[in-house]
């Protein structure tokens, strides 16, 4: 991912114009995650020596391989988007201004945040880094001077790769954009001296800086040269740490100044014409968060255009393009660069404009109109005319572009019929008719599958092949009609590239399973023992086919032995054995009974099937064994790639304030991890659709305590001891660490989160033992019907801790020793908590962030000033006012009298 | 001649003059059956197809050609013949139209005339016989075109309306030789594309379902008819789907009728003739085509056609020729689940099954009675069919059936409101209950209660294969099986004469096996197989009857030897119960004094008394022989076929008269 970035690097030969390397290497390839842009401007010199020596010669060979095909099969993003993606960052970035803001403002910040940085080790072996670092930096510092020579800086590369993908036409723009920017930056000179060396500089450059402190610092600085810079950083982290904060990046898109928003688009951008399922969770993000806006402004607002941009499927062409054809590419840069070098002494960055502008910047209302209203129209058409015409001239791209034009389609027509499913079966009266309409709407749905679909919530790539519509179940709700899908994927490379699978019609699972022939296939086995003498329940039967009883019978029935034997044909080889005996098999009617009786008591506890709980058979169900049979009835199932998924779509129902929760969870799970705290949770994903509407990741194999207690009739304890064994085994003692670890995880969740309706129904009970908390539509500030009910700091009942061994015993001490580690190490990283929910406070309406005290309360949780030994009271307090808070039991029979929950 | 005058006459009489006029069409006609008409008039052909047709006549006249005639005017009509083809291209519809209908009335007259003669003759007298192959291959490329063209749906549907007339001209449709080049040059891609399209089939899906079962029809079991091989391996859903489609509407709209009669208090039963043939495709493709099990399922909202307005579709101000039921069109609109929340979800199954319910209450009449038999064949294949089994008895998948029960002085009407929502199996298993209670009559329908009682044992060997315990009021079947049983015994003598009242006891004895034997394998509860014995015990005497019937008639000479013979080996089992618990219960009774016990008490017996009964394990008890058309039901089909081509030629023919509305659509398009 990090070669994103670095590929800049080739392009920016403008410093020096050196014949001796073609195509020049870059050195900025190093193989850390997070390499700092800037290291790609150290000039070439400095790329002969290399310091790393596991990065230097390996990417020279990348990069310089005359096949370009190798090449990219390895790094993913190729030289264009990238190039496309930095030609956009100029529009907004003045490098030199950008550089100059930094080391003056940041250094304020950096001494804050020393404080913090020096609790945490930097790894020694990575002394690469700080050669790089410097070596940056006083580049930098040479830089800075004759910026007009195309900026050294990292937005200055950036121009040139803009040219590098925007191509021949860049000259045109720049002459156009020129003045404005040039008067921009003049303005913006005359207001920061370029001062001494930075130190926040250094530290944005360093290993250290991490997506975390980026979002953080954007969040946080005024100061639009630290934002664009960071805006710019944001192209040099790995995707997936980006996407975790993409809420975050999104809703300051959405609810910030206009610089924050300058700095963020072109990455949003960037990663949108590279992705799909960027794209659309970006409009969808978007959506959701742009609806707290009152509606007049909300229409006009920046977000909702990007979304509109997003939507209309403009963001589609370069990016995938070049992707696709590294061929063009080659051929495409050597021509283009005498070009940058013009541009970049000229102008610097604003070549980018073009690109970003045939984009549709938020300038004007729509990208369409803009090209008749703005100068630079021309340079726009003439750019998005020669996208175009590349687009033509290579026969074999034309028709996957063709495909590309509805690229966003399939998907949101899929996550819109989901919808409207739920939008009408909330329409209907009864369970039973919601969860036939269900079936009867999936089976139809089930006819334009497979497509290229996917679940947005899954963790690989993959396309839907089917809905195994019976399966699929209504879930309790009042008025609203939230239900959960099983649905069946193929695993693939990549969804965008991978072809669709074709359809297999349903019957076809016949041929299938035959030809199969598993042994582990139940229908098979099934089959097997079709005939009588084979089925294995009456192996243990032959006491019952005695001499005695035949005897008897004899007596009984004297024609038996005349006519036993009529169906020859039919008999099995066993029976064929009694057959030439000439003894007929006799069985005892009280072993039949006794079989029917022991099975039915045997079959796996499902539930009585009822109308008003549709869900609980279903969700009973262990899902391996679910797994497995609908992998049985499914014609993909016999597919190696296939698997089985599940989703809760919800309709009606805000899950922001889940993803909220999810992002925290995550944040802290990670952080646990991290610090090597063995506490456990299980964070799992939503996908916010809109602000209305969403799909949420079930959590498989787990019941609700309220469940257990009500099928079981046991206490927890009890229940442990029935699923586990006796509280001296293995498999006890396992589950109980789980049980313990988990709660210690949640207790510090609902502790941090003020976590509320901690009713029995909200807290599920998985396999391992692990408690799940889940629901958090109560936190921070919220709390349900503002009863003031849960006023102690977590739920922790004598129930959980008889499950712990009781109070003073080896694991409930364990118990509180885990809290109290959890308690330090989520101390420790508290700003990465802090950012997540500090920034999705902008704008926003949602009853967490209810009052003022939202994120000063948070933090107070964390409680900075106390030492560690004071942490330890404090754990013991919290722990001791849980057991003895009468207000959890309140709050439990509260709910047992209202909503019938045990 | 004269009768012709007549009917000219008679399509004349509304106009004022007293004196009948001849049509210029209708002195062309005569014209051709003089001489070469283009000898004087070199336009006559172009100028014939601007005519309006009229039918009767051309048709008439060709009847009346006598023997000697034929010879001197076939290469006229050859002629004729050929030029309708030629029409068929041209690019005035009119001409297009009349063509069409002028082939109409070649087929049906030149058939009419030679209804004794082989079709070689025909065939001749029509196009020639060097030329027959070329003409037929233009003619079904010219239908094949119109029909997958973009052109008027009027026209697409005469069409459909020539080839059911050239399909039907004959009573048996395997003896109709011109058909030979309907196989050659199949049509059948045209019609499944029809079926594909929502709008081409909400107007002409119930011509071509019935067009394409006929087809198939097509000397079935003497040849290789390329329709059977292309049907069974359809795999494209839309098109299957719409196939379902149009049988389904068209058992709806039979229901409806049926509803709407019985609410009027009307009473009495009405023609199934209309069905009969969609009920055909349904069996075709239930039988021949394994991707259509998947349609069956297929769910979709119920169409209640009292609520469904009839909206005529702008492009058909009615269906020209008629044989369509008349509100088609509303099919258009089903496509989309509308929103209403009293809609129950359906499916074809479950529509078929209420249209099943109503058709077999009355099997009298013959019609009626081969209705009730094609659809308890239908039901057969599905028995059988494991995707279907698996989608019956899906326990996710619930619905209401309601079935139409027959008003009986014993029972209850219209209790059915309360029906619960079920497994879709638990219905079809109503569905022979209620047969097999409603039909013990003189008039003993013993085919259909083979079929019945073998639906049922496939059902069970499912379940019993598969282990799926259904909670299915089993107590219903036993009671309605032993009564049955009651019934076979008390007309011994008036059923013997007709039927082997043994097998179908055996079938049913076999069945009371099943239960005693695997009950374990697929009884719901462990009460379910206390009842089972309740029950046998209760009934004991019907088993002791039969018992004493079979061992008389096996112990006789007779042809009745055998059979009855085997009904004696199957009743062991049933016999050991009674033999076992009967005393265990009279001395139950006697120990505690109680003269009469009640239902908990013989359950409380029969619990405590397991242990010492032994039963014999009887083999292949859930084996069953597989459904195979050919040859047990050649016969059947061969009837129903015919019956349904007459029925089809007469609603083709009753319509030409409609064509005005036809030529009055074209005559403003040009």
């Amino acid at each position: 991912m990090g070669d994103a970035e670095l590929e800049l690097s080739p392009s920016p030969p403008e410093a020096e114009p050196s014949p001796v390397q073609p195509s020049p290497p870059s050195p900025s390839h190093s193989p850390s995650p997070s390499p700092s842009p800037s290291i790609s401007i150290t000039s070439s010199p400095s790329l002969s020596l290399p310091s790393t020596p596991s990065s230097g010669p390996h990417h020279h060979g990348l990069r310089r391989s005359p096949s370009p095909s190798e090449g990219h099969g390895g790094s993913s993003p190729a030289l264009d988007v990238i190039s496309e993606g930095m030609g956009e960052l100029t529009l907004v970035i003045d490098s030199e201004v950008a550089n100059r803001a930094c080391q003056e403002v940041l250094l304020k910040v950096k001494q804050q945040q020393q404080g913090v940085e020096e609790g945490s080790e930097v790894p020694d072996p990575h002394a690469a880094t700080n050669t790089a670092t410097t070596t940056t930096t006083t580049t930098s510092e040479q830089g800075l001077p004759n910026g007009d020579l195309g900026g050294p800086g990292t937005p200055g590369a950036v121009t040139g790769g803009g040219v590098c993908g925007v191509g021949v036409k860049a000259p045109l723009i720049r002459e156009e954009e020129d003045p404005s920017s040039a008067a921009k930056s003049a303005r913006r000179r005359q207001r920061h001296n370029p001062s001494k060396q930075s130190w926040l500089l250094r530290l944005f450059e360093s290993k250290l800086f991490d997506v975390s402190m980026a979002i953080s610092y954007l969040h946080n600085s005024k100061e639009p040269g630290v934002q664009a810079y960071i805006g710019n950083r944001l192209f040099s982290f790995p995707h997936e740490d980006v996407d975790f904060y993409l809420p975050q990046l999104l809703n300051m898109y959405v609810h910030m100044d206009e610089d924050v928003g300058d700095a963020i688009k072109p990455y949003v951008v960037h990663r949108c014409r590279q992705s799909i399922s960027f794209s659309l969770q970006c409009a969808w993000l978007l959506g959701a968060y742009s609806s707290d806006m009152h509606i007049s402004t909300q229409r006009h607002s920046r977000g909702t255009k990007l979304r509109k941009l997003i939507l209309s499927d403009e963001l589609k062409p370069a990016g995938a393009r070049a992707r696709r054809d590294p061929p063009t590419l080659s051929l495409f840069c050597p021509s283009a660069k005498p070009l940058h070098g013009a541009l970049a002494a000229g102008g610097g960055p604003a070549g980018g404009l073009a690109g970003l502008g045939a984009l549709g910047g938020e300038h004007s209302l729509s990208p369409s109109k803009r090209t008749h209203q703005r100068s630079k129209s021309d340079a726009t058409v003439s750019v998005s005319l020669s996208s175009n015409l590349k687009r033509t001239s290579s026969n074999p791209r034309v028709e996957s572009n063709q495909e590309e034009t509805v690229r966003l389609t399939p998907q949101r027509e899929f996550i819109k019929s989901l919808m409207g499913i739920g939008k009408r079966l909330a329409t209907l009266p009864t369970k039973e008719q919601k969860t036939q309409r269900l079936i009867s709407e999936l089976s139809l749905l089930n006819h334009k599958l497979p497509a290229r679909v996917w679940l947005p919530t899954a963790p690989f790539d993959h396309h839907v092949v089917r809905v195994p519509h019976s399966q699929a179940v209504v879930l309790n709700s009042k008025d609203k009609a939230p239900y959960l899908i099983y649905v069946e994927v193929l695993e693939c490379e990549n969804f965008e590239t991978s072809s669709v699978p074709t359809r297999i019609p349903e019957t076809r699972i016949r041929s299938t399973r035959s030809v199969e022939n598993l042994p582990q296939c139940g229908m098979t086995a099934e089959q097997r023992t079709a005939s009588f003498s084979t089925v294995p329940n009456y192996d243990n039967d032959d006491e019952a086919w005695s001499v005695d009883d035949m005897g008897e019978l004899q007596v009984e029935l004297p024609d038996v032995h005349t006519n036993s034997c009529d169906n020859i044909s039919q008999f099995s080889v066993d029976s064929i054995t009694s057959l030439e005996s000439k003894e007929p098999v006799f069985i005892a009617a009280g072993d039949i009974r006794r079989r029917l009786s022991e099975q039915l008591a045997h079959t796996p506890t499902t539930f009585k099937r009822d109308p008003e709980d549709p869900s609980a058979v279903a969700l009973k169900e262990p899902w391996l064994e679910k797994v497995r049979r609908i992998r049985e009835n499914s014609p993909y199932g016999h597919l190696p790639h296939w698997r089985l998924l599940s989703v809760i779509v919800k309709c009606g129902d805000d899950l922001r304030q889940e993803l909220l929760a999810y992002q925290v969870l995550q944040q802290l799970q990670c952080v646990w991890e991290m610090e090597r705290v063995p506490l456990w949770i299980k964070p799992y994903k939503i996908l916010v659709l809109s602000s209305d509407s969403g799909m949420i990741e079930p959590v498989v194999n787990a019941v609700s305590i309220h469940q257990v207690k009500k099928h079981s009739q046991l206490s927890l304890l009890d229940y442990f001891l029935q699923e586990h064994g006796c509280p001296t085994t293995e498999a006890f003692l396992s589950a109980q660490r789980s049980f313990v670890q988990s709660c210690a995880g949640y207790s510090l969740i609902c502790y941090l989160l003020q976590v509320k309706d901690r009713h029995n129904g909200n807290i599920l009970l998985d396999a391992e033992g692990h408690i799940i908390h889940i629901d958090f539509g109560f936190i921070l500030s919220s709390s349900p019907k503002n009863l003031g009910f849960e006023t102690s700091a977590f739920k922790l009942t004598s129930e959980f801790v008889d499950v712990m061994g009781g109070q003073d015993r080896d694991m409930f001490n364990y118990y509180k020793m885990l809290m109290l580690q959890g308690l330090i190490a989520a101390r420790k990283h508290m700003d990465k908590v802090i950012a997540i929910v500090e920034i999705m406070q902008q704008g926003s309406h949602l009853p967490c962030f209810h009052g003022s005290g939202t994120i000063r309360g948070l933090k107070e949780r964390f409680h900075m000033s106390l030492t560690e030994e004071q942490l330890q009271v404090l754990v013991e307090q919290m722990v001791e006012g849980s057991m003895r808070s009468i207000t959890t039991k309140l709050y439990d029979g509260f709910q047992y009298f209202t909503n019938g929950i045990m | 001649m004269s009768q012709v005058e007549k009917k000219v006459g008679l399509l004349r009489r509304s106009s004022s003059s007293k004196k009948p006029l001849k049509e210029k069409v209708v002195l062309m006609y005569d014209e051709i059956f003089k001489e070469d008409p283009s000898k004087h008039n070199p336009r006559f052909w172009d100028e014939l197809f601007l005519m309006k047709v009229n039918l009767e006549y051309l048709e008439s006249k060709l009847e009346s050609v006598d023997g000697e005639e034929v010879q001197r005017i076939q290469d006229n009509i050859n002629s004729l013949f050929h030029h309708c083809v030629q029409a068929l291209g041209e690019e005035h519809q009119i001409k297009v139209v009349n063509a069409l209908q002028t082939l109409c009335a070649l087929f049906r007259g030149v058939h009419q005339k030679n209804k004794s003669s082989s079709g070689f003759d025909i065939i001749n007298m029509l196009m020639g016989f060097d030329k027959a192959e070329l003409r037929m291959k233009d003619l079904m490329e010219s239908l094949d075109s119109l029909l997958c063209g973009d052109g008027s749906e009027s026209l697409k549907s005469l069409c459909l309306k020539l080839l059911l007339c050239l399909v039907t001209v004959t009573d048996n449709i395997s003896q109709n030789t011109i058909l030979e080049y309907v196989m050659i040059n199949s049509i059948f891609e045209a019609i499944l594309q029809i079926l594909s399209d929502v709008s081409s089939r909400g107007q002409h899906g119930y011509d071509a379902v019935v067009l394409l079962a006929l087809l198939v029809n097509y000397r079935k079991y003497e040849s290789v008819n390329p329709y059977i091989v292309k049907l069974s391996i359809v795999d494209d859903e839309p098109t299957l789907d719409g196939m379902g489609m149009v049988v389904h509407h068209a058992l709806t709209e039979y229901s409806r009728q049926y509803k709407a009669k019985e609410e009027e208090n009307q009473g009495g039963f009405f023609s199934t003739l209309t069905t009969m043939a969609i009920l055909l495709a349904l069996y075709e493709a239930v039988h021949l085509n394994r991707n259509f099990i998947t349609v069956l399922a297929q769910s979709h909202p119920e169409i209640d056609m009292g609520v469904t307005s009839i909206s005529p579709s702008p492009t058909t101000p009615t269906t020209p020729l008629g044989t369509s039921p008349p509100s088609l069109d509303a099919m258009n609109n089903q496509e989309q689940l509308t929103l209403d929340p009293n809609l129950q979800t359906s499916n074809l199954l479950i529509t078929f099954l209420k249209y099943a319910s109503i058709v077999m209450q009355d099997t009298k009449e013959e019609h009626r009675l081969n209705s009730a038999r094609l659809c308890l064949i239908i039901l057969t294949c599905i028995a059988e069919d494991q995707y279907a089994d698996s989608f019956l008895h899906d326990d996710n998948m619930n619905f209401r059936v309601n079935l139409h029960k027959m008003p009986m002085r014993h029972r209850k009407k219209g209790v059915d409101k309360n029906i619960p929502c079920r497994p879709l199996v638990c219905a079809v298993l109503d569905l022979m209950v209620e047969f097999i209670v409603t039909h013990m009559m003189k008039e003993f329908p013993m085919d259909l209660y083979m079929r019945c009682v073998q639906i049922i044992h496939k059902l069970i060997c499912y379940q019993k294969k598969c282990r799926i315990r259904l909670h299915y009021t089993w107590r219903e079947l036993w009671s309605a099986l032993i009564n049955l049983l009651k019934f076979l015994l008390s007309n011994e003598t008036t059923l013997l004469a007709k039927h082997n009242i043994f097998h179908l006891a055996l079938l049913v004895v076999n069945l009371f096996n099943m239960f005693i034997t695997y009950g374990d394998t697929f009884l719901p509860t462990s009460n379910s197989y206390d009842e089972l014995y309740y029950e046998v015990v209760r009934m004991h005497q019907v088993f002791d009857n039969l018992y004493c019937m079979v061992l008389r008639v096996s112990t006789n000479t007779g042809q009745w030897k055998e059979p009855a013979s085997k009904v004696t080996h199957s009743l062991v089992n049933v016999r050991a119960i009674i033999n076992h618990f009967n005393p265990k219960i009279e001395s139950y009774a006697a120990v505690n004094h109680i003269s009469q016990l009640s239902e908990e008490q013989v359950l409380e017996v029969v619990r405590t008394n397991y242990d010492t009964l032994t039963l014999k394990l009887q083999d292949g008890l859930d084996q069953f022989e597989r459904y195979s058309e050919q040859p047990r039901e050649a016969a059947f089909f061969k009837e129903l076929v015919r019956s349904i081509s007459l029925n089809v030629r007469r609603n083709v023919s009753l319509s030409t008269m409609s064509q005005d509305l036809l030529l009055k659509e074209f005559s403003t398009i040009s």
